[in-house]
């Protein structure tokens, strides 16, 4: 649940997933912090009263074991501060004596080192302490000492200084707040211009996104910008391509009208085709118009499979021609993806094979390739071919080659067009078989890096 | 010769049936989808025109229909809409032809003798080997999860020759002779790449490599 409802701002997001992370990682430093000071004063105190108990260690032993001579008293407390406990074979002496309590069971213990004891409920004497206890020999006598400090005044000033460090902590954690609304706000600052932009693109005051955002950005500007730039592009092809059109359907359209009309005139065979000659100059303004019309050209994110769908043309002009064979011959995989809009592509292969399918004699193969980011298509077939004087005018509107086959010159004709769209090229060579060759090169990659660089 | 001709508009209708009458086929006319699925699953036709805009259908369905329904009659498609993809689209529901309207009639003449003429004496030709079905009228190939496959001539006629004796070896020096190119002297490499391709049509188990002897068709295979 709480991922379904994931905030949609990334201003909010941002918020949330690093205010709790901030949050969290100050308190745990603030842990970390009172566990280290906590240790580093215990070992700084046991080091101290460690070295304590040496020096009184090397007193003794001067002093050839009797106590009697050290100085004891309170001299200990006032130059260490600290309590001590001796135990010799001639008594104890433990200073000061309100500690009595706690230090003699200390000094029966078998216990050798740092020693702490918590919680002792002894009047006078403090309730925790840390102390240090040696037993050795001298001259055979066995001695016992114990060097304790007050650690409930130490513990006090720790928590005093830890509570100071809570204090800090929490500061810098608004501290930190601050600076990532601050950090957020800046980073998102181009969001906000790209949004006023989209607004301004909106109501008409500019054309173009201004690309002079971050480089995260840049790339979605310039998608952008080119959609913007296709689809003018496209209003303007199509205005104009409805302009020809009615321009050129209009005029058939009324002189048939105009013989209708005329009850008077007896429709003779003429007539008749004349008038046929009139719906048919229509329908190939209206046929060449759309398919002019349909193909898209470059865009963004539009991609054909080129094998799949050269797998059904082939197939379906195998169909159309059953005595002829198709062949496929390429490298790509099944699933391969070139930059071309699809029902441009199936335009090319489908003029192109159905072209070759009309000349061939038996035999018609469609190579598809990439070389160098060139995106290759090459249809042969062993038909009679074309003279080379004569392909040069192939695939040139309003020229028919053959004129038992109609239908040939609008075909490649199209090809060429959707071709150019691309900026690609279509050159025909002979094929191995004699017959004709058309060899279709599109850029591949990086087109519409180039496009928009311009 | 009968014919069913399925188109909506009375004007195109009347005319068309006319002029096929002339021409020596007797037509009987459906203007609706409901009309053609029932006629032509009644009747015997010899050929049939199908519309693809019906008021109150698509002909495409109507075509699948009588297609699984076994009425096997070809048929040519009529059509306003000359897209590469609509006329895949009609020979994998089926049809036999594709014809774009406005047309001649003298072409739409023509066209349906060579479609009667290639569907002379055809019966549903279907090579069955384990769960594979290779339609030879349509040069297609269904497999056991119904999902059809189109082929390409080679591909066909490769898999033609292994499939009608499953389990047999064919030498590649046999193959060879199913396949027709312009190179003089087609390598056996070339073999081995469309049963590659027939590999991923098949599955790779379904078509056995024998080391030194060529290939089977193993129709029993998972």
């Amino acid at each position: 649940m709480p991922i379904a409802a994931r905030p949609h701002s990334v201003r909010a997001m941002l918020l949330i997933l690093l205010l709790p992370a901030g949050i969290g990682l100050m308190a745990l430093a603030w842990i970390i912090h009172g566990a280290l000071l906590e240790r580093m004063s215990t070992d700084f105190v046991e080091s101290r009263l460690k070295d304590e108990v040496a020096f009184l260690e090397h007193q003794i032993r001067q002093s050839g074991g009797r106590t009697d001579t050290l100085q004891t008293g309170d001299y200990f407390q006032e130059v260490f501060h600290h309590a001590f406990a001796i135990a010799s074979p001639s008594g104890q002496s433990i200073s000061p004596k309100t500690w009595t309590p706690l230090l003699r069971p200390l000094l029966s213990s078998e216990q050798e080192g740092a020693v702490r004891v918590r919680d002792a409920e002894v009047p006078a004497a403090p309730s925790e302490m840390l102390g240090y206890r040696r037993a050795f020999t001298v001259d055979g006598n066995s001695f016992v000492v114990i060097v304790a400090e007050d650690m409930e005044a130490l513990q006090q000033s720790q928590a005093e200084l830890h509570t100071w460090t809570a204090v800090v902590s929490v500061l810098l954690v608004i501290l930190m707040i601050g600076s990532i609304w601050v950090g957020i706000s800046l980073a998102l600052r181009p969001v906000v211009g790209l949004q006023a932009s989209l607004k301004r693109l909106q109501s008409g005051d500019i054309s173009r996104i201004n690309a002079n955002g971050p480089e995260e950005f840049r790339p979605l500007v310039r998608q952008l910008n080119q959609l913007l730039d296709s689809l003018d592009d496209r209003l303007e092809r199509s205005r104009d391509a409805l302009a020809n059109l009615s321009h050129s359907v209009k005029t058939p359209i009324a002189a048939v009208r105009q013989i209708l009309e005329d009850t008077s005139r007896p429709l003779d065979k003429n007539l008749r085709r004349e008038m046929a000659s009139r719906l048919d100059d229509i329908d190939a303004q209206l046929e060449s118009e759309m398919r002019r019309s349909r193909f898209a050209g470059p865009q963004v994110g539009q991609s054909a499979c080129p094998v799949k769908q050269a797998r059904d043309l082939l197939w379906m002009v195998g169909r159309l021609y059953p005595d002829k064979s198709f062949e496929l011959s390429t490298y790509l995989p099944e699933h391969h993806r070139w930059p071309v809009e699809e029902h441009d592509l199936n335009e090319i292969l489908g003029n192109l094979l159905d072209n070759a399918g009309k000349w061939s004699s038996r035999w018609v193969e469609l190579t598809l390739g990439e070389d160098q980011g060139r995106l290759k298509i090459i249809i042969s077939d062993d038909g009679a071919g074309v003279s080379e004087t004569a392909r040069s005018q192939l695939g040139k509107r309003g020229l028919r080659l053959d004129e038992q086959t109609p239908g040939h010159g609008l075909g490649l004709a199209i090809v060429h067009a959707i071709v150019e769209r691309y900026q690609g090229q279509v050159h025909y060579t002979s094929s191995k078989a004699g017959g004709l060759s058309a060899v279709v090169e599109i850029h591949g990659s990086d087109r519409f890096g180039s496009r928009s660089s311009n | 010769m009968r014919l069913l001709l399925v188109e909506d508009d009375p004007l195109l209708a009347n005319g068309l049936s006319a002029q096929l009458e002339k021409a020596g086929f007797s037509v009987d006319t459906a203007r609706t989808a409901r009309e053609a699925r029932q006629l032509g699953q009644q009747e015997s036709y010899r050929a049939g025109i199908l519309d693809l805009g019906l008021p109150d259908g698509n002909g495409l369905d109507v075509l699948r229909q009588w297609r699984t329904h076994k009425v096997s009659f070809p048929v040519l498609i009529l059509t306003a809409r000359g897209d590469w993809k609509d006329k895949v689209n009609g020979l994998k529901a089926g049809a036999d032809d594709y014809l774009a309207k406005p047309f001649q009639t003298e072409e739409l003449i023509a066209r349906l003798h060579a479609i009667v003429r290639r569907s002379e004496g055809r019966i549903m030709d279907i090579l069955t080997a384990g769960r594979f079905e290779l339609d030879e009228n349509r040069q297609t190939l269904r497999s056991g999860d119904q999902t059809e496959h189109s082929l390409t001539g080679t591909e066909f006629r490769l898999l033609r020759c292994l499939m009608s004796r499953p389990g047999q070896v064919f030498s590649k020096e046999q193959l060879l002779d199913q396949l027709y190119s312009l190179d003089d002297t087609p390598s056996e490499n070339v073999i081995e790449a469309y049963v590659r391709r027939l590999r991923k049509l098949v599955g790779p188990d379904t078509i056995k490599t024998r080391r030194g002897q060529g290939y089977l068709f193993d129709a029993d295979s998972r």
